[in-house]
C-alpha cells in the first residue's frame, strides 16, 4: 500500500504516509475498525524512523481518521459519509492544483488542458 | 538530559592539513542524527573524540550525564559503538565474541543477541576472519544492539555493503529504535539511506560543522530558483542565497536573463520578496538530500566574491 | 571480566604454553639422563655436574622465549585492531593493562608448573652420587621468576605502539640471549663490556638470568 512513498519529494515522509492512509480511509480501501500496521513493522517495512510513522498516526488520529488505542494498535475509524466525500473531493482538488502547477510549467494554457482533459475522458468513456 | 552529546567549540589538529574546528554539534536525546559529510571532513576524527579514543586539544565534550575523555568507563558502558573497520579479534568465532562482550556490559541482552544471530543469519561457530564483508557488519551491529546501550554510534556501518545487507542491518536498527528510547548518531555518504531515518542531520566539511538542522527543515529548505531580471546586487534576503549562476549554467557574468539561484531556508511565502526588487519568480525546483548537500558544500567552498 | 580475558588469553597462547609446558618438563629430565645407575665414582659426578650445567642453559632461554612469546600474543590483536576494541571496553585502560598481564602470569603458571614438577621427578628418579645434592625447587622457584621477569618486560613494551615495540623487542631478545651465553660460555666477546654495564644498569631483573642453572650442585 506504501509502494509510492518517496524519501527525496519534498513532502515529508510522515505527510505522505498520512496522506496515503487518508485516501485509503476515504475511499473504503481500509475499512473501519481495520488494524493499521503496528509503528514498528511500518518503520520497518519503509525503512523510515519509527518517530515519523508515530507523527503520522497522532495527525490522522487528531483529524478523526484513526484511534491509537495504547496496547493494542492503531485502528480506523468510522467516517461519516458527508466527511469521506468532503475529503475526497479535498484529494481530486489537490490532484487538479498538482496538474495545473505542472501545466504551467510546460507553458500549457488553462483552455488546451481543458480540451485535453474532455478528449482524454472521452477516450475513458469509451 | 535534553541532549545525548554535545560538543562545545571542540578541537583538534593532526599533521598540517587537518583540523576540527570550533565544532559545536547537538544531538537530542531520542534522535536519529545523520552526520553528513564528505572524505576527509573530519567525521571519523570526531566520533573518535566523542567516544574517548582521543584526546581533545580544545573544547569540552559532553556525552549522556558525564563528559569524555573523563568518564569514559561509565559512559562507555552504555555506548553501543560499529567503527568503520571490524576491530574484533580474527580467531575468535562469533559464539565466543558474544560470550566476551556478555561479560563486560551488565545490560547486555542474550536473548536478543540470539534473537539477531536468527535474523542475520549467522553461524555461531564460524570464525569471525572466515566471516563475509556483510557478515562481518551484521556482528558488529549484533554486539552494539545486544549491547542495550542509550547511545549507539555508528561510523559508516553499511559502507561498500550490498543492499540485501544494508537493509537487514537498517531493519534491526529500526526496530531497536523502536523498542528503546535510544539516541542514534550514524555517519554516512549514503545519503538516501540517512534522508529515510533521521529527523536531525549535521553536515561537516573540512573540519567546520556547515549546519545543524532537522532533517525536514534541509530538505525543504534549500530549493533552486529559477528567477529572471533580478539585479545584480541585491540587499537582504529573507533566505540565504548559496549560488546564482545564468540560466544555461554558465558560472560567469550574471545577466538579467534567466538565473538559477540556489537558496537556503526558503519559505512559500518568500516568493513576495521578488516583486519587491522588480524580478520574477518562474519556478522553485524541489532538491533532495544529496542535491542539497552537494550545493551546500559548493557554496561554503566557493571563493569569496559571491553575492 | 577475568574470567573472560583469561579465556581470550588462554586462546592465544595455548600452543606456546602447551610446548612450554612440555618442554619444561622434559628438561630436567634430560638434563639428568643417566643419573638413574647406581654406584658412581667422583669422576663420574664432575661429569654428570658438566652435564646439567650445559643443559641448564636452556631453562632461561625457555623462560625469556616463554616471556617474549607470551607478551608479543597477548598484545598482537589489540595491535592488529588499532586498540579500537580494548578502548572502547567500558574500563579504564589501565585496568585493562593491569587484567592482562595477570591473565598472562596465569597461563605461565603451565610451564613453570612443568619445570617443577619435571624437577622434582627427575631428582627423586636419580641416584646421586655422594656429596651431590638436587635443588629442584630453588630451580623451579628461579624459573619461575626468570619466566614472569621476561613476561613483564616483553609485555611492557608490547603495551606500546607496534613499531617501537618491535624494535625494542628485537633489541632486548637479542641482547638476553646474548647475554645468557656470554655469561655461561664464559666467551670474551667486544660486547663483553657493554653487557658488563647493562648488567650493572639493571642489577635486580637480569641478574636472575645469569649465572649457572644447576639442578643438581654440591
Amino acid at each position: 500500500m506504501f509502494e509510492r512513498i518517496d524519501p527525496r519529494s519534498s513532502t515529508p515522509l510522515y505527510a505522505q504516509i498520512a496522506a496515503r492512509i487518508r485516501s485509503a480511509v476515504a475511499s473504503g480501501e481500509l475499512r473501519p475498525a481495520a488494524a493499521l500496521p503496528s509503528v514498528r513493522e511500518l518503520a520497518a517495512d519503509l525503512r523510515v524512523n519509527p518517530a515519523t510513522v508515530v507523527q503520522a498516526y497522532r495527525e490522522l488520529e487528531a483529524e478523526g481518521f484513526v484511534e491509537i488505542r495504547h496496547g493494542a494498535g492503531t485502528f480506523v475509524r468510522e467516517l461519516a459519509p458527508a466527511r469521506r466525500s468532503r475529503e475526497r473531493a479535498r484529494q481530486a482538488r489537490a490532484i487538479v492544483q498538482r496538474m495545473l502547477t505542472e501545466a504551467r510549467r510546460h507553458g500549457v494554457s488553462v483552455r488546451e488542458l481543458r480540451d485535453a482533459i474532455d478528449a482524454e475522458i472521452g477516450v475513458e468513456a469509451t | 538530559m535534553s541532549h545525548a552529546i554535545e560538543t562545545e567549540s571542540l578541537e583538534y589538529r593532526a599533521g598540517k592539513q587537518f583540523a576540527l574546528q570550533r565544532l559545536n554539534i547537538h544531538v537530542p536525546a531520542g534522535s536519529i542524527y545523520g552526520f553528513l559529510g564528505p572524505n576527509g571532513s573530519g567525521k571519523t576524527t570526531t566520533i573518535r573524540l566523542l567516544l574517548a579514543l582521543l584526546r581533545p586539544q580544545g573544547g569540552r565534550i559532553r556525552v549522556l550525564d558525564g563528559e569524555m575523555p573523563d568518564d569514559a568507563p561509565r559512559l562507555l558502558a552504555r555506548i553501543g559503538f560499529v567503527p568503520e573497520q571490524p576491530h574484533l579479534d580474527v580467531t575468535f568465532t562469533v559464539r565466543e565474541m558474544l560470550q566476551f562482550q556478555a561479560a563486560f556490559y551488565r545490560t547486555w541482552d542474550a536473548r536478543r543477541a540470539e534473537d539477531l544471530l536468527r535474523q542475520f543469519q549467522l553461524d555461531d561457530h564460524q570464525l569471525i576472519g572466515r566471516l563475509s564483508k556483510g557478515q562481518k557488519a551484521k556482528v558488529l551491529i549484533l554486539l552494539a544492539l545486544a549491547q542495550r546501550g542509550d547511545l549507539l554510534v555508528l561510523d559508516e556501518p553499511t559502507d561498500g555493503l550490498d543492499p540485501v545487507v544494508r537493509r537487514d542491518i537498517l531493519f534491526a536498527l529500526l526496530e531497536y529504535v523502536s523498542q528503546y528510547k535510544a539516541t542514534i548518531l550514524i555517519s554516512s555518504h549514503l545519503v538516501h539511506e540517512l534522508e529515510r531515518i533521521c529527523d536531525w542531520v549535521g553536515v561537516l566539511d573540512d573540519g567546520r560543522l556547515l549546519t545543524e538542522t532537522p532533517m525536514a527543515t534541509l530538505k525543504n529548505g534549500i530549493k533552486r530558483l529559477r528567477v529572471r531580471d533580478a539585479p545584480a546586487s541585491i540587499g537582504t534576503a529573507p533566505f540565504v542565497v548559496l549560488a546564482r549562476h545564468a540560466a544555461n549554467g554558465g558560472g560567469g557574468a550574471v545577466t538579467t536573463a534567466g538565473e538559477t539561484w540556489v537558496v537556503r531556508d526558503w519559505a512559500p511565502e518568500m516568493a513576495s520578496y521578488f516583486d519587491g526588487i522588480g524580478a520574477s519568480l518562474d519556478d522553485v525546483i524541489d532538491l533532495d538530500l544529496e542535491d542539497s548537500f552537494v550545493e551546500l558544500l559548493r557554496a561554503s567552498r566557493a571563493p569569496a566574491g559571491r553575492s | 571480566m577475568f574470567r573472560a580475558i583469561l579465556y581470550s588469553q588462554w586462546k592465544w597462547s595455548r600452543l606456546i604454553v602447551a610446548v612450554g609446558t612440555i618442554a619444561g618438563f622434559a628438561l630436567p629430565l634430560v638434563s639428568l639422563q643417566g643419573a638413574a645407575r647406581a654406584d658412581r665414582s667422583p669422576l663420574e659426578a664432575e661429569a654428570l655436574l658438566h652435564a646439567v650445567q650445559a643443559w641448564g642453559v636452556l631453562y632461561p632461554l625457555l623462560a625469556a622465549a616463554l616471556g617474549l612469546l607470551v607478551a608479543i600474543v597477548t598484545w598482537a590483536p589489540d595491535h592488529r585492531g588499532r586498540h579500537i576494541h580494548a578502548l572502547t571496553l567500558p574500563l579504564a585502560r589501565w585496568r585493562y593493562v593491569l587484567l592482562r598481564f595477570a591473565t598472562g602470569a596465569t597461563v605461565l603458571a603451565g610451564p613453570i608448573l612443568g619445570v617443577t614438577i619435571g624437577a622434582l621427578i627427575a631428582v627423586a628418579a636419580a641416584t646421586l652420587p655422594p656429596g651431590l645434592h638436587g635443588y629442584p625447587l630453588a630451580l623451579a622457584v628461579r624459573f619461575a621468576l626468570a619466566a614472569l621477569v621476561a613476561y613483564a618486560l616483553f609485555f611492557a613494551v608490547s603495551a606500546g605502539t607496534a613499531r617501537t615495540a618491535g624494535i625494542i623487542l628485537g633489541v632486548i631478545g637479542a641482547i638476553v640471549v646474548v647475554q645468557v651465553f656470554a655469561s655461561v660460555a664464559n666467551l670474551e666477546l667486544n660486547l663483553a663490556d657493554h653487557l658488563q654495564m647493562v648488567l650493572t644498569n639493571w642489577p635486580g631483573p637480569l641478574a636472575v638470568f645469569t649465572g649457572r642453572w644447576m639442578l643438581i650442585d654440591v
